[in-house]
């Protein structure tokens, strides 16, 4: 079985992030990046099946990502099988102050799996700038594959993948896909495992990244930024004074009035 | 007038002498036969290139074994008694070897040269050696019956062996209590024998004069006199007893490699070898291993598998242990007995009695492939609680490293993926941005924003001190205050310093205690680069566990610094006048950090800024080199502590409490967290008003240079110094040490 993870490289939030001169996007020349955590999700589900039953997982990223070298050794040190860059004609993209539009990051991606086809494509369900998650939908549209999103465990057998999704409140339901399918990770069953700088640092001495040409493809529209916006203060703390107890009176006030505990 | 001497193997036919040659080869043989099986796993192990060691103080450490330092430290009369057992046991073998030469090599070399048998074993040197032997036998016998009341009667923690974590299946120690009682009733045996054997001659002889040089003996032979017995029957019991006390020596002999009382060998190697800068900078990963950590019994160096056996369960480190103390699973005694007995059952050892039982082949008792010695020989969670404060090193009397030996299995836990999820988002965001806090690196020197004078980019000019922050003193905003206070300090003093702004980062002291090498090697390679691209004389540091990096892990990677704490810069300045201060007066205890005082024995730059300030110093009871961890090293300050019943650092603000102190004095960014904390716990708990303050020695300081009561809120700015400075000249009660 074939698993291929598409991982992204996005800034780390830690970062203070400032917009760019026009605007549409933000300044991404000192910024440190590091793996959507949707991603890292997903690339740990898939592990998590490689460790179960056995499958080959092959984690892809754009050339035009920054920092994407680091996180697929960061893969292959964890226990990818293999890690591929995509570059070439079209692999740049439009890539704007924002990078890869997510259209064109589908378009590429579904060129290389037409190429080099999957038994299942898992990758995270949004990115922090891909807050609607249009990445797993639209590779999915353009493979003409199933897809589901939102999901929070994968287990594979007899040619078909059952999947939980995960609703609000903590409910959750089971779908069985047809593979090959696309899906989209909430969270992997377990916390995404630590990868030793040891094993990165083998995995670069080892060279195990591959490069390849993906041809570029119609991308189909996707949206364009017009503009991002600073974030805007929309309300202060309250400081509360008083003794413990006064305080603690204030809180529980505070509780009832929005409802959010009754008596 | 009788010969002075006594005869060997008195009144024994041939037959007998034969069957007592026998049995005494028997016993060699039995002993050759154990101690090379010891030898044969040490082999097991790699080198620890400990020669140098060795070499460079071997008169020193050899005195050292003898007088039995290591065991007093600490301990006089366990020390004492030790003493006594040591030179006892020693004076009593080397009577036997005298003796041995004087029968089986002099007389027999005299008869086939000679024709006739003589014998040294007379006279004067018969007067000397009978009393010698029979004075320090007696000590002996005295100091064997302290240990068995301390043993049996008062039975002090470090004596008891519970462990510091049970396992669910339960266990049992009474063999290795049952082994103890045996090594000790042997030895104690032997003596009685020989004193009754003493006397039976002595009484057998008819007292000759020459016996009062045999004070014990002779008392032993009045005793029997007094009891009734002739000399006649004293010489037929005589035979009796002679082959009692004989076969009991003899099985001593052969059960000595099979036991605890290997100790007498193992670690007089293991105190001649032990090393005590492997502590500081620690051992790489076993080279051409092909893994990282600790897996397999040839990753262990001769040393390390030594240490195991060296052990004599004395229990001093079990007792200082803090997580031990804090009811953590470990206990460095649990570590190295569970050890032992795994590689022993591994390795094919042979030991009487020294053995933990299990219902469960669980821990030491693990068997089969796949077992893996950091997780199922010794549990994860005992691993992850060592803050490698390094007390248990400090404090065993037999050379014990403990600490390198967690880190190499941590390693194989760091290589696996097994840890709790605070550390490794801790390790993540050093990786992704050189800090444990997970902040931007390019925000480190932020607070120095706040100070109102420039600070110099060591990078651009040169300066003369090389101020490493830290991650805590630049990230933790409650101490983001106590660094420019230091800063404002240095400024009014007049001292050249620059930092290494963003290019600075952890210094990597707790992650390679964690057990993550690689990000260590990262780290300390960013660091030297920049401190390559930096000008400067001198580096000194806020935080001690930075300072041992830099000075002790930092050269195997090539990069030497000259570097000090900032309490040393400090309390030269205060000396030199540099620093003018008005003496604060306040009654203070004073907190000893493991990696300042132990690791790198900076114990009196500290204590003299406080006598310079004019505080009273009450110490604690643990302090100096004895100092109790705060519970923060190692990594532990990125774990949580869920499984500590009390705090280390709880239990070190109990032991303030019961001074009379109304500061709690430190001099480490952590310390301050670690202790501000649990003094928040104590109050909450009621245990404690306010009048304990929690307080980075710098901020005392501050406080004497504008005068008492007058700590500002935020950093000094160094116009109120100055004008301090102007307004202290030639006014009032001036300090100037």
């Amino acid at each position: 079985m074939r698993i291929v993870v598409p991982i992204k490289a996005v800034p780390d939030l830690v970062e203070e992030i400032d917009l760019a001169a026009d605007e549409t996007g933000i300044d991404r020349e000192y910024l440190t990046f590091v793996i959507s955590e949707w991603d890292a999700q997903a690339l740990e589900e898939a592990l998590l099946l490689k460790d179960a039953g056995g499958a080959e997982v092959v984690a892809v990223g754009l050339a035009d990502d920054p920092d994407i070298d680091q996180l697929l050794y960061t893969a292959l040190a964890k226990g990818a099988d293999a890690a591929v860059k995509l570059t070439g004609a079209g692999a740049a993209g439009p890539s704007g102050p924002s990078g890869t539009r997510t259209a064109d990051r589908a378009a590429l991606l579904a060129a290389y799996l037409d190429a080099q086809p999957a038994d299942l494509v898992i990758t995270g369900v949004q990115a922090a700038d891909d807050l609607d998650g249009q990445l797993p939908s639209r590779l999915a549209a353009l493979l003409d594959l199933p897809h589901v999103s939102v999901v929070i465990g994968v287990e594979v057998g007899g040619g078909s993948a059952t999947v939980r999704q995960e609703f609000a409140g903590g409910r959750s339901h089971e779908l069985q896909v047809q593979m090959p399918a696309v899906i989209g990770v909430q969270s992997a069953r377990q916390a995404p495992r630590y990868a030793p700088i040891t094993r990165i640092r083998q995995a670069m001495n080892a060279g195990g990244l591959s490069e390849l040409a993906v041809p570029a493809r119609a991308a189909g529209d996707g949206l364009v930024v017009r503009r991002v916006h600073r974030p805007e203060a929309s309300g202060k703390a309250e400081m509360m004074t008083g003794s413990a107890g006064e305080v603690a009176g204030q809180i529980v006030g505070l509780l009832r009035a929005r409802g959010l505990v009754k008596g | 007038m009788a010969e002075v001497t006594r005869p060997i193997f008195e009144g024994m036919e041939p037959a007998g002498k034969a069957v007592f040659y026998a049995v005494a080869a028997v016993s060699t043989v039995i002993f050759g036969w154990g101690a090379w099986r010891r030898a044969r796993k040490y082999r097991m192990g790699r080198a620890a290139g400990r020669g140098p060691a060795v070499r460079a103080a071997l008169s020193r450490r050899l005195r050292a074994i003898g007088t039995g330092t290591s065991v007093s430290r600490g301990n006089r009369a366990t020390g004492l008694a030790h003493f006594f057992i040591l030179w006892g046991f020693l004076v009593a073998f080397l009577a036997t070897v005298i003796l041995t030469f004087d029968t089986d090599v002099v007389r027999w070399i005299s008869r086939l040269i000679t024709g006739h048998e003589d014998s040294f074993f007379h006279g004067t040197f018969f007067i000397v050696f009978t009393f010698v032997v029979d004075t320090m036998g007696f000590a002996f016998l005295v100091a064997l019956v302290g240990m068995a009341v301390r043993r049996g009667v008062r039975r002090p923690l470090r004596l008891r062996y519970d462990r510091a974590g049970a396992p669910a299946g339960g266990y049992s120690r009474r063999r290795l209590v049952q082994g103890d009682w045996l090594f000790l009733g042997l030895l104690l045996a032997i003596l009685v024998t020989a004193y009754l054997l003493t006397g039976l001659r002595i009484l057998g002889q008819g007292m000759p004069w020459f016996s009062v040089f045999s004070p014990f003996g002779r008392t032993v032979a009045e005793a029997l006199s007094g009891l009734g017995m002739t000399p006649a029957q004293a010489v037929t019991a005589h035979g009796v007893v002679w082959w009692a006390h004989a076969s009991l020596a003899l099985a001593f002999v052969a059960y000595v490699p099979y036991s605890k009382a290997m100790h007498m060998l193992v670690d007089v190697v293991n105190l001649l070898a032990t090393d005590r800068s492997a502590i500081l900078g620690l051992p790489g990963p076993p080279p051409g291993a092909g893994h990282p950590g600790y897996r397999e019994i040839p990753d262990f160096t001769w040393k390390e598998l030594l240490d195991l056996d060296a052990c004599t369960k004395c229990g001093r480190c079990h007792e200082v242990c803090p997580a031990r103390t804090g009811g953590a699973p470990l206990s460095p005694r649990d570590l190295v007995l569970d050890l032992r007995q795994w590689v022993d059952k591994s390795a094919g050892g042979r030991t009487l009695l020294d053995r933990e039982r299990r219902p469960e082949r669980t821990g030491p008792l693990a068997a089969g492939g796949g077992v893996r010695i950091a997780g199922d020989v010794i549990d994860a969670d005992a691993l992850w609680s060592c803050t490698t404060c390094m007390h248990c090193a400090e404090v065993c009397p037999v050379g014990i490293e403990h600490v390198p030996t967690i880190v190499q299995l941590r390693r194989s836990l760091v290589d696996e993926g097994t840890m709790g999820p605070t550390l490794q988002q801790a390790l993540q965001n050093l990786a992704a941005q050189g800090n444990s806090f997970g902040r931007s690196a390019r925000t480190r020197a932020r607070w120095v924003r706040d100070l109102g004078f420039p600070v110099p980019d060591a990078r651009q000019q040169a300066v003369k001190y090389l101020w490493f922050v830290g991650d805590y003193a630049s990230f933790d905003e409650r101490l983001q205050d106590n660094s420019r206070a230091l800063a404002g300090i240095l400024r009014a003093a007049g001292v050249d310093f620059g930092l290494l702004y963003e290019a600075e980062r952890n210094a990597g002291n707790d992650v390679r205690r964690v057990g993550e090498e690689g990000l260590f090697e990262m780290l300390a390679e960013q660091n030297i680069k920049a401190l390559r691209q930096a000008r400067y004389e001198e580096i000194f540091t806020t935080d001690p566990h930075t300072l041992n990096a830099l000075r002790n892990e930092y050269p195997a990677l090539g990069a030497s610094y000259q570097v000090r704490h900032y309490t040393e810069l400090l309390a030269q300045l205060l000396e030199s006048g540099a620093i003018v201060v008005r003496p604060l007066g306040y009654r203070v205890t004073y907190h000893d950090p493991c990696y300042l005082a132990r690791y790198n024995n900076v114990v009196d730059a500290p204590r003299r800024i406080l006598k310079a300030l004019g505080c009273e110093l009450v110490e604690m009871p643990r302090h100096g080199v004895d100092s109790f961890c705060c519970g923060a090293g190692g990594g532990r300050i990125w774990m949580d502590d869920s499984l500590l019943r009390e705090r280390p650092s709880q239990n070190r603000i109990a032991e303030a409490l019961r001074l009379d102190v109304t500061q709690f004095v430190v001099a480490c960014p952590k310390d301050v967290t670690m202790f501000s904390d649990a003094v928040k716990t104590a109050r909450t708990d009621g245990r404690v008003d306010d009048r304990l303050a929690v307080r980075d020695i710098t901020m005392l300081v501050q406080e004497a240079m504008l005068g008492p009561g007058r700590a500002p809120a935020a950093g000094m700015s160094a116009d109120d110094l100055s004008v301090q400075e102007r307004n202290n000249v030639g006014a009032g009660p001036e300090m100037k040490p």
